[in-house]
């Protein structure tokens, strides 16, 4: 009943809508275009029967760090349309490709110490695990869980292709996308 | 750079420059003060000085300073390019090219300043000049990449995809065997796919493929691999590998809706419009009944054939679907199932099935035919369908009846009460749908999208004080409503914009509208700094959809509606003259009020002489001391007073109106909106291009017959020509009339009874011809009542078991009382005809049905009241008694004609 599939540049003004109707965390427009421009295998959409987006998925990868690793920015689906298991199948298909693609060894990612159910989700359904509390994370002065979850990482690469061992963790984001980001920080209202 | 100066100044000076980058501004300023002193008229100096002044926000001395630069030294290409950096910064992108290429002709191989002429030209789809700069960069430095590829793309866009090939492939020759390193994989995969879509897009299918696998060691975005391979597959025509590709795809995500189209494409079992034959339902069927076995867990192979199978496999195949929805308790199911009312049949047989299932479960606890008890929560499930089913149909009383009975077996389920608003909201009453959408919101304050829902209510029900109020609930600081302008938060603008208008507050309504379109701005302002961006980053395919994406921008819902709205602002502002509307305004003010504003507009005329750059005004008190911009700018016009200042209207009507023109131009409200507009400007001929575009897209449709004959009407009784271009106008008009096919020999009269002859059972058309008849003739004003009141409301056709639904729309009922209330201006007609439709319709507050909540005796009455004894919308416009259907508002501002 609902279509999952990697987003596109014409899906991000629903994904924007979608965000605004769902969550107190939002984003704007350049930071969408941000993403889908540097990691465009890191978004997924959930789209209706009527076309409608009705959830999303913003991921992308870090490379501050010596790990490459993922990060989940923002995960919504509508309240109408709950109970269809959307949320799991996003993140699976995000962090899939962040395993495949960019050979993540982890995906982290933040939630509201309030947030009862998200936190089972990443939990018990997804596998997170507790990583570090950030203290007053949330404008409104509320705790985030740092969560993580482990990926099996280099592994898929040289699947099939024997002469190719290539690893490229650590290079997985080229340097200059700290620029963009920088100027486009101020872009959430987180 | 700074070469006239001696060696001291010279050095100060490429302080100045280091300063600017590092942003170090008050640094450079110093610096550039001390040479200053010495050279008061180095140009250079001077450019620098303005471009560092422009950064802390003191535009007007920028561009004097800048200005004056230039002029001292007209010859220096530092100087021209400063000037194009500043236009730059204010999107004045068309006068930064020109600066740029004045200092180009200076010193034409500059590769800053090429790379900055690229970034515009991309920006502008100037594309041939785009190509010539960037070939220009790729002969000065061969030796870097994003030159190779900054050339390549510019040929694409330019319409050159096989040039953008070979382009991509000289680069490649450039390449090691072992190439990419390994940090650049990611970016070798984007350009190898950017190239195999560039050769699928110049149609070179087969050598896309050969690429395609070529390089399938070195493409580590599988997913992409395989999606490539097999749109190339199929359009090769190798459908048997097509096919298993599509099988191996879906295996990988079984809910992915594109695959089981790829698949049925293969098959030859698709079809655009959903029509089959019953052989290939037959084939469909077959083909989803081994995809489900495959794919257990995917609701998709269960879903997709609800559209195509027919009758009794459909009814079968439908409550083997819904049985475990309802007993899971998805509360989207209603939705996911609402595309099914659009087939003929389909609606009545999901009644049927889902209330004989009511009734199971109601009398045996069970589904039909089955023993297995269900939980008690299948019985409040199924009632929440039903509800959503009726409301659907147009039978209001029968889904408040379910939708109530649910709530009574659990009263704990917030989606009952979002149903129920909105159940409300269709029959008519907002304020109650606002009461409800409360409710559901205070069951479970941490959920946003409860809030949004109910702020959305609020605001339909025009109560925005409120809405407001409930809004800002999900921000910190309490500066939620910027926030949410910040956030770009288009829906809020629009239904805010939407009930201030209906409200009268043309200032605050049009605010709102302007909002969204300078939204939409800011988002094509944003594609800039991924031009050189992406060509680092190498995503291409991404960029160029992006550029295609920005396009076709203003065709996206919120634009067109926002627009649309916007002109409907400035129609009204020029139908009600500026004088009045102001002295209108002022006198609902109190005195003290009044002072105050007249003192405004004195001091607001003397700031627009002040202010003669334009963006001085606002960002002005947003410098601070150190001259960042970190103070938002304070709006000079917080309530659009400035904007209904207008002194034409019309004029900027058309800016937006051009807009829908080229990126809707097959709205119907487009046209009818450029009729409006032109009619009003007295640009006959334009009005009627406008008539005939309204003809050839929907000539039955009402609207477009009020137009036609408003047109001929008005341009017939104008008084005969005189001036030559009157004469011109004339004599098109004279030849165009005959090929207005409702027109041939006829005259207005009749082709407005012909109109009638053709939609006799209408409420709609019948209301048309009703006032197009006064139009055309006043004295005709009783028949016209007559043809109105002479409608008849027939039963639906529905073969429904419970209560009747009638043909007519709640918003078509209250488009005629008011055609009666203030065209035809019958007020006892009217009044009989509101009475008449409130049988109909008892919830509608504009009808003042029995059930509304502006009866005496309403619970929502009392709601209300609560509501707006603490946060009364304390509005200088006052309530206006409307609240149904926004489209009414609209619609009652028609031609002056």
């Amino acid at each position: 009943m609902v279509c999952i599939r990697r987003a596109t540049v014409d899906d991000l003004l629903a994904m924007q809508a979608c965000n605004l109707m769902c969550l107190p965390e939002n984003y704007q427009m350049k930071y969408y275009l941000y993403h889908i421009l540097s990691w465009p295998q890191l978004l997924y959409v959930a789209e209706d029967y009527n076309g409608r987006i009705v959830g999303y998925v913003l991921a992308k990868m870090e490379e501050e760090s010596n790990e490459c690793h993922g990060h989940i920015t923002s995960l919504a689906v509508l309240r109408t349309h709950r109970k269809l298991g959307l949320a799991t199948k996003l993140m699976t298909a995000a962090q899939a490709a962040m395993e495949q693609v960019y050979e993540a060894e982890y995906v982290s990612l933040h939630v509201r110490r309030s947030n009862r159910a998200a936190f089972n989700l990443y939990t018990e359904t997804l596998g997170y695990k507790i990583n570090d509390v950030e203290a007053k994370y949330y404008a409104d002065g509320e705790d985030a869980y740092d969560m993580r979850k482990n990926l099996k990482g280099k592994q898929n690469h040289s699947h099939g292709h024997g002469h190719h061992h290539h690893q490229h963790g650590g290079g997985c984001c080229s340097g200059d996308a700290k620029a963009v980001e920088t100027s486009h920080a101020q872009a959430s209202s987180k | 750079m700074g070469a006239s100066l001696p060696p001291k100044e010279a050095n100060l000076f490429k302080l100045i420059v280091k300063s600017y980058e590092t942003k170090q501004y008050k640094k450079g300023l110093k610096a550039a003060d001390a040479i200053l002193k010495k050279f008061p008229d180095h140009g250079e100096t001077l450019s620098m000085k303005g471009l560092t002044l422009n950064c802390m926000d003191r535009k007007t001395e920028a561009y004097e300073l800048v200005r004056l630069g230039v002029k001292n030294d007209i010859k220096s290409h530092v100087c021209w390019h400063v000037l194009g950096l500043l236009y730059r910064s204010d999107r004045e992108y068309r006068e930064a090219i020109k600066c740029y290429r004045n200092a180009l002709r200076i010193d034409p191989d500059n590769l800053e300043i090429l790379r900055d002429l690229s970034l515009l030209q991309a920006q502008m789809r100037d594309l041939s000049g785009f190509v010539e700069t960037r070939q220009q960069l790729l002969t000065l430095k061969p030796n870097h990449r994003m030159n190779w590829i900054g050339f390549a793309v510019s040929q694409h866009l330019n319409a050159n995809a096989s040039k953008a090939v070979e382009i991509l492939e000289a680069f490649e020759g450039t390449l090691e065997d072992d190439y990419p390193p390994e940090n650049e994989l990611i970016e070798h995969t984007e350009m190898i796919l950017y190239k195999v879509s560039l050769l699928e897009e110049s149609g070179s299918f087969d050598k896309a493929l050969k690429e395609l696998y070529k390089k399938e060691p070195k493409i580590v975005d599988k997913l992409s691999f395989k999606e490539q391979e097999v749109s190339l597959l199929a359009k090769l025509g190798q459908l048997e590998e097509a096919k298993k590709l599509y099988r191996v795809l879906l295996s990988m995500n079984p809910d992915n809706y594109r695959y089981y189209e790829g698949l049925q494409k293969c098959l030859e079992l698709y079809s655009e419009s959903g029509q089959y034959s019953s052989d290939q339902i037959e084939k469909l069927n077959a083909l989803y009944q081994s995809l489900s076995e495959q794919y257990t867990r995917s609701s998709a192979v269960k879903r997709i054939p609800l559209d195509f199978l027919r009758d009794e496999s459909f009814k079968e195949a439908l409550a083997k679907y819904i049985k475990p929805l309802l007993t899971k308790g998805v509360p989207s199911l209603f939705s996911d199932l609402s595309s099914l009312y659009d087939h003929p049949g389909k609606p009545d047989i999901l009644e049927q099935l889902v209330v004989e299932m009511e009734h199971s479960i109601r009398t045996t606890g069970s589904y039909p035919g089955s023993d297995v008890k269900e939980p008690p929560s299948t019985l409040l499930w199924t009632l929440f369908f039903l509800a959503q089913h009726y409301d659907k149909r147009g039978q209001y009383d029968v889904a408040l009846g379910k939708i109530d009975e649910a709530i009574a077996h659990t009263p704990t389920v917030i989606d009952l009460y979002s149903v129920k608003s909105r159940i409300m909201k269709h029959a008519g009453d907002l304020t109650a749908a606002a009461a409800l959408a409360d409710e559901a919101r205070c069951m479970d304050l941490a959920d946003r999208y409860i809030n949004s829902e109910c702020v959305k209510r609020m605001l339909q029900a025009d109560q925005v004080t409120l809405a407001e109020k409930t809004a800002v609930l999900f921000t910190k600081e309490g500066d939620q409503l910027n926030n949410l302008h910040d956030m770009q938060c288009m829906w809020y603008d629009l239904a805010s914009g939407d009930s201030y208008f209906r409200q009268g507050d043309l200032g605050r309504a049009l605010k709102k509208f302007l909002a969204v379109e300078k939204h939409y701005s800011d988002i094509s302002e944003d594609q800039f700094d991924f031009h050189s961006y992406c060509l680092r980053k190498m995503t291409l395919r991404s960029y160029v959809d992006m550029l295609k994406f920005q396009d076709r921008l203003h065709s996206f819902p919120y634009f067109h509606k926002a627009a649309i709205r916007a002109i409907r602002c400035y129609l009204k502002l020029h139908d009600s003259p500026k004088s009045t509307a102001e002295e209108d305004e002022m006198s609902k003010l109190a005195p003290a009020q009044k002072k105050k504003i007249k003192k405004q507009k004195k001091a607001e005329a003397r700031a627009k002489k002040e202010a003669e750059s334009k963006s001085e005004e606002s960002t002005a008190s947003g410098v601070s001391k150190s001259g960042k911009r970190n103070v938002k700018p304070v709006d000079p016009d917080p309530h659009g007073q400035k904007l209904i200042q207008v002194e034409e209207p019309m004029t900027e009507a058309s800016k937006y109106l051009r807009l829908l023109q080229k990126h809707s131009p097959n709205s119907l409200e487009t046209h009818l909106l450029s009729f409006e507009v032109n009619m009003r400007k007295q640009k006959f001929l334009l009005a009627f291009q406008a008539v005939k575009q309204l003809l050839k897209l929907d000539a039955e449709n009402p609207d477009s017959h009020r137009s036609l004959v408003k047109f001929f009407l008005q341009t017939e009784s104008m008084s005969s020509p005189t001036t030559e271009a009157e004469k011109l106008r004339w004599s098109v008009l004279e030849a165009e009339r005959p090929s207005i096919s409702q027109l041939q020999n006829k005259s207005l009269m009749e082709a407005n009874k012909e109109f009638l002859g053709r939609h006799e059972d209408s409420l709609v058309h019948r209301a048309a011809y009703a006032e197009m008849l006064y139009v055309l003739d006043p004295s005709k004003k009783t028949e016209a009542v007559k043809i109105i009141e002479d409608s008849t409301n027939k039963a639906a056709q529905t073969n429904g078991a419970v209560g009747p639904a009638t043909e007519w729309k709640l918003k078509d009922c209250i488009a005629v009382h008011k055609l009666l209330d203030t065209v035809l201006a019958d007020s006892e007609a009217a009044s009989r005809w509101k009475s008449r439709c409130a049988e109909y319709f008892p919830c509608s507050t504009h009808l003042e049905g029995k059930l509304s909540s502006v009866m005496p005796d309403s619970v929502y009455n009392s709601t209300r009241k609560s509501n707006e004894n603490g946060d009364a919308p304390n509005h200088p416009m006052g309530q206006t008694e409307l609240s149904d259907g926004q489209v009414e508002a609209f619609k009652s501002l028609s031609v002056s004609a």
